[in-house]
């Protein structure tokens, strides 16, 4: 085959790995490691800049040093651990095995295919998860199972919501919305012994954990741009929780 | 014998969360059992040393530096970066109360209270929680990124190959 072709399908791939992760919820410095990782399997020197949005990269063939550059923009963020894990693992195997081409571009179109956890359980896991944070600061089982259906009604909105493409923020201030406007039912007619707790841990679910915790990781990496970008982000979805809590509070006029 | 019977309801419970937010990031079904254990020694520890009077700060970051170093050996063991499992385990100690607490006060010092006094206490009860939640945040992600970051040559030595 001819090298510049290779080389553009080799770029392909490592562009489809990086961006996989970047959405997936890796940090900077792992899609950089795993590029590394798999460049180096397939002869390369792959020399790149990845941004929130985009990924620019040059690839360099180490025999002839002809080069390919190309840019690539990410689709939307869906944090997705299991392909961050399948391709970590992935990594280490193509460098021990010596993995070819074809065999790596199987295995990434196969971890592309896994499916999701169904969405009946995400929700009721989620829900449960909402009890769990009521009960760690101090609701009875009253509260906690406010919190849990506050919790499953504000994650299905949430999903709907995401089903109608609506703006990310958006979609979070909806559902913040309604799940602590449920909650504040049970301040209203004060049902359990501490409805404080339960309406406060309502709208846990939608705390951007992830990109707040990959956003420190950035910056101590030295991918500031990168790390700045993720706090924004993490800020805009807590102004946005922020903002739907305050509808409901105002609402109730809660003291 | 409550009060410990409370403590291990406490970390059942802290798992149980840290599970569930493991299940919305999708995390493999492998890592599961990991998330669930970590989340309960998070439990655990956090208590146990809020019991003993120390600061929520300080007990969050403790926790989550109890994530981070044990997630490694962890990842060698079962074939899992650490992130997926580490993530969800720090999760539910979020400060969603403080920070609930922070909004509730910004609102009525914003809206609703016209008394000087009691605007100085809002004004109080804003920095002291706001505080809090952003210091327990950095705490968080410190505790569990330190024993990575410090670590992390010994993962990277294989591109060389």
């Amino acid at each position: 085959m001819d090298t510049q072709e290779k080389l553009e399908e080799i770029a392909n791939l490592l562009l489809e790995i990086s961006s996989l992760l970047m959405v997936s919820g890796a940090n900077t410095n792992r899609a950089n490691v795993s590029i590394d990782r798999f460049a180096s399997v397939l002869g390369c020197k792959a020399d790149r800049m990845i941004s929130h949005k985009n990924i620019v990269m040059t690839l360099i063939d180490k025999k002839t040093g002809k080069s390919y550059t190309k840019v690539q923009s990410i689709p939307p963020y869906a944090i997705n651990f299991a392909i961050i894990s399948a391709i970590s693992r992935a990594s280490w195997y193509a460098i021990d095995r010596r993995w070819t081409f074809n065999h790596i571009e199987k295995e990434i179109a196969k971890i592309k295919s896994k499916n999701r956890y169904p969405r009946l359980l995400v929700l009721f896991a989620v829900s449960l998860a909402g009890a769990g944070f009521c009960n760690i600061f101090g609701g009875d089982y009253i509260n906690m199972a406010v919190a849990m259906v506050s919790t499953f009604t504000g994650l299905f909105v949430l999903q709907e919501a995401h089903k109608k493409n609506f703006n990310v923020y958006f979609r979070v201030v909806l559902a913040s919305f309604i799940a602590s406007i449920i909650a504040a039912l049970g301040v209203v007619f004060e049902i359990g012994e501490s409805p404080d707790v339960a309406l406060a841990t309502s709208i846990l679910f939608l705390v951007p954990g992830v990109p707040l915790i990959n956003s420190f990781t950035d910056f101590l990496d030295n991918y500031v741009l990168n790390g700045t970008v993720r706090f924004a982000i993490g800020l805009m979805t807590v102004l946005a929780i922020a903002l739907g809590l305050f509808g409901a509070i105002l609402i109730f006029q809660l003291q | 014998m409550t009060d410990l019977l409370k403590i291990f309801e406490l970390a059942l419970w802290t798992g149980i969360a840290g599970v569930g937010f493991g299940i919305l990031f999708n995390i493999p079904r492998k890592a599961i059992l990991t998330v669930f254990i970590l989340g309960f020694g998070v439990g655990l520890i956090k208590s146990v040393l809020l019991k003993m009077g120390l600061n929520i700060i300080i007990v969050s970051f403790i926790a989550a530096l109890f994530v981070g170093i044990f997630s490694m050996p962890l990842a060698h063991k079962i074939h899992q970066p650490p992130v997926v499992f580490s993530i969800p385990a720090v999760i539910p100690m979020i400060p969603g109360y403080f920070a609930y607490k922070t909004v509730l006060a910004t609102m009525n010092f914003t809206f609703m209270e016209a008394a000087t006094e009691k605007r100085l206490e809002l004004i109080d009860t804003i920095f002291t929680n706001g505080f809090t939640m952003l210091f327990i945040l950095i705490s968080l992600t410190l505790g569990i990124s330190l024993p990575l970051l410090l670590l992390r040559k010994s993962t990277i030595k294989k591109l060389d190959k």
